[in-house]
């Protein structure tokens, strides 16, 4: 049976009058990489922040290795490493003063990982963070989040501010030695190329709500792009049973649908079309067929 | 741009022109309802003129916040308006409207609150005159505040007509109810002030809108507001062994050790002051002139110590603050160490460098004062008279009391000393962050309750040592003191049961905050005993507001880590 690290059941937030998150259930087994997808204001940053405690759940739970983070602190954070969007380091410190600062939190600390990837990131030890750029401001932040091999790693957008090559050969590679290793990545991210590159399942969030959530093949399995062409002409799109997005126009549109094919392929039939061609739709595109139709059911796939 | 102005100022200049007239209100009926003739109401009136001018001041604090919220974080000196830059608009006007509007407003704010309290209690607040002051003193310093991205400038350029035109004030006092009158000349001088005010914001904005002047950063702090170069002057490895120590190395680099260093260089400052204020008195007797600059000497030896307890005894849990927005820092929050730890630390930290700063300025001043003789000039200089009594009196009595305490008793007074400023910075931390978190209305609440237990105690102390007190501020505490006693028991049963339900105590902690009190509560008594406080002879009711000290500590040392947790898990 797969271990159960985080749980988290209709959790809902609200900043005043806005609401962050809705009811929002997210769960996470050990030795699995978990990609977070949404919009701006979707919700994940906010979600997040309860994994670490940062928030308190106004309605709902929030379970880390079966402890509560705003009540068990020390249990929580102490397995787990954090990067946040803003890379929020005391600008005072220098490197390794960080290194040094962390390590005392972490009886698990690597000492010849963290230099390895000193190396690795070309980071100076000697230097203080507010003299690192934004991109090494991450790499730092990458590095002592990781470093003491937590059992659980938390990214939220870690691809913000670092360059291509440090996006898809380090960053990929940590992450994915982290699973490797048996324990759980969970990161957020807008780059829906990266999140297919490098989780294993997916999480889409809108509007503070779950809207799709599994792991990735299902989710792509779950989804296609079909190429329809009518017999008459439609000035409006037509109605599908299992479309989700249209575009085009006149007699032939391109449909991003859920279900089976073979039910897709009926419902285009009695409306006097075909299908032309189909193929596996992209996340991307399921992204923005779901954040377009803003469901509020929470659908498993 | 007016209406953008508006927009940005309305709430504070409601604020302002409510705070001088409620405020001024409030003085004058106290002053009616103690005074005893007419002279004693006109030192009311005085008073309730000085707070209707000071509530126009320091300019507009909501406008400032543009530039990044307080001066140590994320301030970045130069025009707040500099967002204005891309519009299609002369730098003239960029310039001009916010400033004449800020004057105008600010002259507006006093003249209704003048209006107000001439037209209830009829006495004759000027009306033109100071409001045309206060006009000018705006220019004056929206000029030094924008036309410069130096911070020294700044501050000098801010400060400089205010000595001004307050000079020209003095030279025309008359003394209440006249006060002072301005003739055509004068008028033509402070508008003349005010047309360079513009002219000298206009050029130095227009340097900055075209990139001439130097860049400014922000000047970012490190942590609870110390600059970071104050920050890196100590460097010392962090400890690994635990993260005790590893946070004990934190708060000591970012927060205890910059405020040991400012103690410590106060402290070398304030014998060097006596010293060069006495030689200049010297020279400038030699000319005939008034020997007065040891004075401002004695005044700074006076305001250290209370300075550096207020100055550097607050937020001690590093509290940030920018673009008017306040937060915990998310990188402490996240490591693995519990709340009434990390608070506790954090206050503990804080005290003792506090308490060693305050023992460094203590000693200094205490050894300026007697060892720099003051008797050097003339004993006929008033101000010199004025300003060394208050400093040998209170010697003398120091001197006095602590010379007939025994051992024990002066153990006794050094763990109280040592707890109040932990107290002290405890609250003030807690208050940092409950004001992050909680709506301002309930923070003022808090703060009130507070103050107004702090001031039953010192009342209490006061009615001990036969003060006198005033009528009204008697009969106000006096009607008021057993809701506010409930309401601190309450408090503190409160957050108890909140800790403890909520594990941020564990009950080891709370035993230990709980012995802390108990062990402050026996120095106290030993205390209050040296003093010559007979308990045993006071009514019950007495002797319970003698011994509420005790609540606050127990109050505190629980709530430090109540708040903490408020903001740490939002």
């Amino acid at each position: 049976m797969e271990q159960t690290v985080v749980d988290v059941n209709g959790l809902s937030r609200s900043f005043g009058s806005k609401s962050a998150l809705e009811g929002a259930s997210f769960h996470a087994a050990a030795g699995q990489i978990y990609g977070l997808v949404g919009a701006n204001g979707a919700g994940k940053t906010t979600l997040l922040k309860h994994l670490l405690g940062l928030l308190r759940a106004q309605s709902g739970s929030v379970r880390v290795f079966g402890l509560d983070p705003v009540r068990d602190p020390v249990g929580v954070l102490s397995r787990v490493g954090y990067l946040s969007e803003e890379r929020e380091l005391p600008e005072w410190m220098r490197v390794d003063e960080l290194m040094r600062y962390t390590q005392a939190f972490h009886k698990t600390w690597d000492a010849s990982y963290a230099r390895e990837l000193l190396e690795t990131f070309g980071l100076d030890p000697a230097k203080k963070v507010k003299e690192l750029s934004k991109g090494m401001r991450a790499q730092a932040g990458l590095l002592v989040a990781v470093a003491h091999r937590p059992e659980l790693l938390i990214l939220d957008e870690p691809s913000s501010g670092l360059d291509a090559v440090v996006r898809r050969d380090i960053l990929d590679a940590i992450v994915r030695t982290v699973a490797d290793d048996g324990r759980t990545v969970i990161f957020s991210s807008h780059l829906l190329d990266e999140v297919e590159r490098m989780s294993d399942h997916v999480t889409l969030m809108h509007h503070g709500r779950v809207t799709l959530s599994g792991p990735l093949d299902d989710v792509r399995r779950g989804y296609q792009r079909s190429r329809v062409r009518f017999n008459e002409h439609f000035d409006q799109p037509p109605v599908l049973e299992t479309a989700l997005a249209m575009e085009g126009g006149g007699r032939t549109w391109s449909v991003v649908h859920s279900g089976s094919l073979e039910q897709f392929q009926h419902s285009v039939l009695a409306l006097g079309g075909a299908v032309v061609e189909s193929r596996d739709a992209t996340l991307e595109e399921i992204f923005l067929a779901r954040a377009g139709r803003s469901r509020q059911q929470v659908e498993t796939v | 741009m007016l209406w953008e102005n508006w927009r940005l100022t309305r709430l504070e200049a409601a604020n302002r022109l409510a705070l001088g007239i409620v405020g001024g209100l409030a003085v004058l009926v106290s002053f009616r309802a103690v005074a005893p003739n007419d002279s004693a109401r006109d030192v009311g009136a005085t008073i309730t003129l000085c707070l209707m001018i000071f509530m126009t001041f320091p300019l507009w604090l909501s406008i400032s916040k543009l530039k990044g919220g307080r001066f140590l974080d994320g301030y970045r000196p130069g025009f707040t308006l500099s967002l204005l830059y891309t519009r299609p608009v002369r730098t003239a006007v960029l310039v001009g409207v916010p400033m004449a509007y800020l004057a105008a407003l600010a002259g507006a704010v006093y003249l209704v609150s003048a209006l107000v309290l001439r037209w209830t209690f009829g006495y004759p607040f000027p009306l033109l005159p100071v409001a045309a002051l206060i006009a000018a003193a705006h220019l004056g310093q929206s000029a030094g505040d924008w036309s410069t991205r130096s911070k020294v400038v700044q501050w000098l350029g801010t400060m400089a007509p205010v000595i001004a035109l307050g000079s020209l004030a003095r030279y025309r006092w008359e003394g209440w109810p006249e006060l002072f009158d301005f003739s055509l000349a004068d008028y033509a001088l402070i508008a003349a002030m005010g047309l360079v005010s513009f002219g000298v914001a206009v050029a130095g904005v227009a340097r900055q809108r075209r990139g001439d002047a130097k860049v400014a950063t922000p000047w970012t702090a490190a942590s609870a507001g110390f600059p970071e170069r104050l920050v890196a002057l100590f460097r010392f490895p962090c400890p690994t062994s635990s993260p005790t120590r590893a946070q004990v190395w934190f708060d000591l680099k970012s927060s205890g050790l910059p405020v040991l260093a400012l103690g410590v260089a106060l402290a070398i400052v304030i014998p060097l002051l006596f010293v060069i204020t006495t030689r200049l008195d010297v020279v400038l007797s030699g000319f005939g002139a008034r020997p007065a600059t040891r004075g401002v000497a004695a005044v700074v030896a006076v305001l250290s110590l209370p300075a550096v307890l207020i100055l550097l005894g607050g937020n001690a849990f590093g509290i940030r603050a920018r673009q008017g927005r306040t937060y915990a820092s998310a990188f402490e929050a996240t490591q693995a160490c519990g709340t009434a730890r990390m608070a506790g630390l954090k206050v503990l930290v804080r005290s003792v460098c506090l308490v060693a700063a305050l023992l460094a300025v203590g000693t200094s001043v205490w050894t300026s004062a007697s060892v720099i003789p003051f008797d050097v000039l003339e004993d006929d200089d008033t101000l010199i008279e004025k300003s060394r009594a208050p400093i040998s009196g209170w010697m003398r009595a120091i001197e006095g009391g602590v010379g007939a305490m025994s051992t024990n008793e002066l153990l006794a007074l050094a763990f109280v000393t040592v707890i109040v400023v932990a107290v002290f910075v405890a609250w003030r931390a807690a208050h940092a962050a409950l004001r992050a978190r909680y709506p301002r209305r309930l923070n003022i609440a808090g703060s009130v309750l507070f103050l107004h237990g702090f001031v039953l105690v010192l009342m209490a102390l006061a009615d001990r040592r036969e003060l006198a007190l005033d009528t009204l501020a008697d009969a106000l505490f006096g009607a008021t003191q057993w809701l506010a006693a409930a309401a601190i028991v309450l408090a503190t049963v409160y957050l108890f049961w909140r800790s403890l339900a909520e594990r941020l105590l564990t009950p080891r902690q709370a035993c230990g905050a709980i012995l802390v009190s108990a062990a402050f509560g026996v120095a106290w008594v030993t205390v209050l005993r040296a003093a010559g406080v007979q308990l045993a002879a006071m009514p019950t009711a007495d002797a319970a507001w003698m011994l509420s000290p005790m609540l606050l500590t127990l109050m505190a040392s629980v709530l430090a880590p109540w708040s903490l947790g408020r903001i740490r898990h939002t």
